[in-house]
């Protein structure tokens, strides 16, 4: 399982999507984090209700480090999708289950490996959002580290991305060309997905499920401000979004070690 | 690595192997043995079966039925896949965006194999001045020789090649004719797929025959050729076939007045001819049209053709077979 891990980390690391990924991310984080640092902390935002923003000093601190979260767990699903996408494009997937050719195991050292790689990359955001986001919000006069629970979801923020690769995963087996893959997963996490949310809310039989999408549990895991208006449901407390995230990363990448697993491979 | 401590090939056993696809059966009730020390040809037309074949054996496509295990086990059970079976499967298995020796440390690296393999294996097969390039740039020879560097990562005791010339120049070919004799030199069992026999004709040892799915001829090269045989034209053939008769020689009427003789010595059939008094007009060893047997076996079944087509086909190809020789 060791030499099966490493050997998916040296795919990964052997093309040159990774530094391209590595500085898309960095650049998110960084000019996210400024921008909301800013913006959050305009008199505007401060005088509270106006804008519709509401949170506290630490909720306000957690949403600039991880504002760059939107657009990189964007692209650790392209990861996870890229991850198995590319194996079938260029069957690859035929000596890769050569040299491991116990399916489950070949499966899980991906898994471990885009936990790893999601997890890599969240300190690549993290590096670029609390360097900017801390000088942004020094300037403007709030403390950079208001309370321990900021580490908490700096940490959870390295799982969130860590767990979308393993929904890419899931999404690049399920949809095996990989190009029609990254189109419908994204496509899905960044507009349909928020859209429906937003439409659902203003039903009030169903908005209750709004909160278990899956891009709200991320926002909710990082414990940051709230936009929403007040009859809005109310996000998951962030322990109960880790493990809807995680619910869905689990069925997602079980889902495709089992198709994997039956599936003839020519 | 001495001669001595690599371990001998190990034998493949396939037991009334069988896949459907649908209501399609791609392989039917397939058996054969490929020996240890040995290069086996698996021939058939394309799509006789051959790949999907291969892929059971490799795991990599499950068995409707019947069992295809290498050294008495199923490949998904090896503990060391790599130290045990090489195989290359289609020359077309490697991400483009990734250099030739990147994509062997990636095997190394899943088979736990040191990665100064992958240097001494890129040497052996004669692309170290293109390991660093990126394989979307590879020829097509220049990828058949990494595929077989990946297949030998692990120095596995069988080796197993799908259509392995495949976009081989001429000398290329002739590279990796010598390259198999070399490693079946060491024990090592090989199977190599081809849909020409003419391809393998002087690499193999044994064959495997497959058209349509099934079985249609497995055993020894040499007993494919047939016995050897002369063919002699003289006057009178008859005559002739009764001298040689005396002298323990049997023969039979070929076409146009010839004469073949099951011997192999000319030197013979002139003298016996000249104690005769008979004219030698012509006296030549006769080669098996191997060609022209292969087609016999595996003409006018192919499912892949209109029912017409193939023996015109066949026809044409065995041709000019002939006569290139």
């Amino acid at each position: 399982m060791g030499a099966a891990i490493k050997s998916e980390f040296l795919k990964f690391f052997t093309t040159r999507l990774w530094w391209g990924m590595a500085i898309g991310i960095f650049v998110a984080g960084a000019l996210f984090a400024g921008f909301f640092g800013w913006a959050f902390t305009s008199e505007e935002a401060m005088a509270s209700g106006a804008t519709g923003i509401q949170g506290s000093d630490t909720q306000i601190v957690n949403s600039v480090y991880t504002a760059g979260l939107s657009v990189g767990y964007l692209l650790l699903l392209t990861v996870g999708i890229l991850q198995i996408g590319a194996e079938y494009r260029h069957k690859t997937i035929s000596s890769t289950l050569l040299s491991t050719p116990r399916r489950v195991q070949a499966m899980g050292a991906k898994i471990v490996a885009l936990l790893g790689i999601g997890a890599a990359y969240g300190l690549v955001s993290l590096l670029g959002s609390v360097s900017v986001g801390a000088i942004v919000l020094s300037l403007r006069d709030i403390d950079p580290f208001p309370s321990g629970s900021v580490v908490r979801t700096l940490a959870l923020s390295l799982l969130a991305l860590g767990l979308w690769a393993l929904i890419g995963l899931g999404v690049g087996i399920l949809i095996p060309n990989q190009v029609a893959a990254i189109l419908v997963g994204v496509g899905v996490a960044w507009i349909v997905e928020p859209l429906l949310g937003l439409g659902l809310s203003f039903v009030d039989a169903l908005k209750g499920v709004v909160p278990y999408f899956p891009s709200q549990a991320t926002n909710a895991m990082v414990d940051g401000v709230t936009q929403n208006g007040p009859d809005a449901a109310q996000p998951l407390s962030w322990w109960a979004a880790a493990l809807v995230l995680t619910a869905y990363a689990a069925a997602l990448s079980a889902f495709g070690t089992w198709r994997t697993v039956r599936q003839d491979i020519s | 690595m001495s001669t001595a401590a690599t371990p001998q090939g190990a034998p493949i056993e396939v037991r009334d192997l069988t896949k459907t696809f649908g209501s399609f059966t791609a392989v039917d009730r397939l058996s054969f043995t490929v020996e240890p020390g040995r290069i086996t040809g698996f021939l058939g037309p394309n799509g006789a079966g051959k790949t999907t074949t291969l892929r059971m054996l490799l795991g990599l496509v499950h068995a409707t039925s019947g069992t295809a295990t290498i050294d008495g086990r199923d490949y998904r059970d090896l503990d060391h896949p790599q130290s045990m079976v090489g195989s290359a499967l289609e020359a077309t298995n490697f991400h483009p965006g990734r250099s030739g020796r990147d994509h062997l440390r990636v095997l190394a690296a899943a088979g736990g194999l040191p990665m100064s393999r992958v240097d001494e294996l890129l040497e052996l097969t004669g692309i170290p001045a293109a390991a660093r390039k990126r394989a979307g740039e590879y020829s097509m020879g220049m990828r058949q020789r990494l595929g077989l560097a990946a297949a030998l990562l692990g120095d596995p005791r069988v080796l197993i090649l799908d259509e392995p010339s495949n976009g081989l120049d001429p000398e290329g070919i002739r590279w990796l004719r010598g390259f198999l004799r070399h490693l079946s030199s060491q024990g090592k069992t090989i199977l190599v797929s081809s849909h020409l026999l003419q391809e393998v004709e002087q690499t193999v040892d044994d064959v495997v025959i497959i058209a349509n799915g099934r079985l249609v001829r497995s055993g020894p090269m040499a007993q494919l050729r047939g016995a050897p045989s002369t063919i002699v034209r003289t006057s009178d053939a008859d005559q002739l076939a009764g001298a040689l008769r005396v002298a323990d020689v049997t023969s039979t009427p070929g076409r146009d007045g010839e004469l073949v003789a099951e011997t192999t010595d000319m030197r013979l059939v002139g003298d016996v001819a000249l104690r005769a008094g008979l004219p030698i007009w012509e006296l030549r060893p006769r080669r098996a049209d191997l060609e022209a047997l292969y087609f016999e076996l595996t003409e006018g079944t192919n499912r892949n053709l209109g029912a017409g087509a193939t023996p015109v086909e066949a026809d044409a190809v065995s041709g000019q077979e002939g006569a290139n020789e």
